[in-house]
């Protein structure tokens, strides 16, 4: 097929969460583009972004379904939880509020993802020290106690970002290297390209594999 | 691929939302709530006329609702693609970009439905070549039996 071979070995499925305003779709767009997107308007449903990553000499894709926080999309985004293998909850340390309903995040996620799903906590803003309504050790000890990974990031200025986005992904991959991460299960949220024939691991995103049936040779 | 041209909605979920639809139609009451939600499921269908209902059920919003012009607008957009309305699908972008210019996620959107189109045009093509290919071999097979029939 023209549309090239794989360079990629895994593709893993994300999801970024969180109230609405903290930052969600900035880090996407700091961590696909490289650049801070200032006024960003608010997200429509779901905003999607992909970037191939390395981890461990293996290429893998991101597919990245970042969702509107606004509370009148949030009937509908809850389908896209599904099958995701990482999860990054969002809040933003200015403003407490939005911590305080990280909880009611976590409960979600939990629930509408499965047990190997990666879920790691971003306290965005944080180049604004002046402003800062959460300290690092409450959110730090919140995410202790939760079993999350946790990192302060700013979209802004591009700290901690790719490190947010990137041990996720180490940790997804190191569940696959382990066995705790079932590639055949229907939800896992990985997706394994394969380059030798017969392998075709189900997964939620799948179902769009090039078909055979429409070749013209 | 999946992005937002291509991903599709779980059955569960649009029964789910039909359903809150339907009682609320049932009562003559419909939020506009309970219709975005069903709409923006339907849009999402593999089936186009679950799609072309949700572009329906969109126009309605637009028109009474005008809080929710952006998110109505952007899933005519995406609506309309799905059903390779390409240039109707254009169109909401750009009306959707005079009033907001520099909307990265629509921007994105205008990108994904160029790509879409090119990738179309494409296998066009290599259809049509396919129809030669196939065109030739018939008629080489054809003059292969009236040579043997001499």
């Amino acid at each position: 097929m023209s549309a090239g071979p794989y360079n990629y070995s895994y593709i893993f499925k994300y999801i970024i969460i969180g109230d609405m305003g903290v930052g969600k779709s900035c880090l996407l767009h700091q961590f696909t583009e490289k650049k801070f997107m200032a006024d960003c308007p608010h997200t429509i449903g779901v905003e999607f972004g992909t970037r191939i990553i390395e981890v461990s000499g293996q290429k893998i894709k991101l597919q990245i379904w970042d969702t509107a926080g606004q509370e009148r999309f949030r009937a509908v985004t809850r389908s896209y939880y599904r099958g995701a293998a990482g999860a990054l909850m969002v809040y933003d340390i200015t403003r407490r509020s939005t911590y305080n309903h990280l909880s009611s995040w976590l409960t979600d996620t939990r629930n509408l993802t499965n047990p190997s799903t990666v879920i790691f906590l971003i306290g965005n803003k944080c180049d604004l020290e002046g402003q800062r309504d959460v300290t690092y050790e409450e959110a730090s000890k919140f995410a202790e106690e939760n079993g999350l990974m946790f990192v302060e990031a700013s979209a802004k200025t591009g700290d901690n970002v790719e490190e947010a986005f990137l041990e996720t992904a180490k940790k997804i991959y190191q569940s696959i290297q382990d066995g705790r991460l079932d590639l055949n299960a229907a939800e896992s949220g990985v997706q394994h390209k394969p380059s030798q024939p017969g392998g075709r691991p189900g997964t939620a995103a799948g179902g769009d594999q090039p078909g055979r049936d429409n070749c013209a040779c | 691929m999946a992005d937002v041209l291509s991903e599709t909605v779980l059955p569960d979920d649009l029964k789910k939302f039909e359903k809150i639809y339907h009682e609320q139609l049932y009562k003559n009451d419909v939020t506009p709530k309970a219709q975005f939600e069903y709409a923006w499921c339907l849009v999402r269908s593999k089936y186009p006329a679950d799609i072309q209902k949700g572009i329906i059920l969109l126009e309605e919003l637009y028109k009474t609702h005008e809080e929710g012009q952006r998110d109505y607008l952007y899933y005519l957009a995406i609506g309309s693609a799905r059903l390779k309305e390409y240039s109707k699908a254009m169109n909401y972008v750009r009306s959707f970009l005079t009033i907001e210019p520099g909307n990265q996620q629509v921007l994105s959107l205008q990108q994904t439905i160029k790509k879409k189109m090119e990738k179309e045009g494409l296998v066009g093509m290599a259809m049509a070549g396919g129809v030669v290919l196939a065109v030739g071999a018939i008629v080489g097979v054809g003059m292969a039996i009236a040579n043997k029939a001499k």
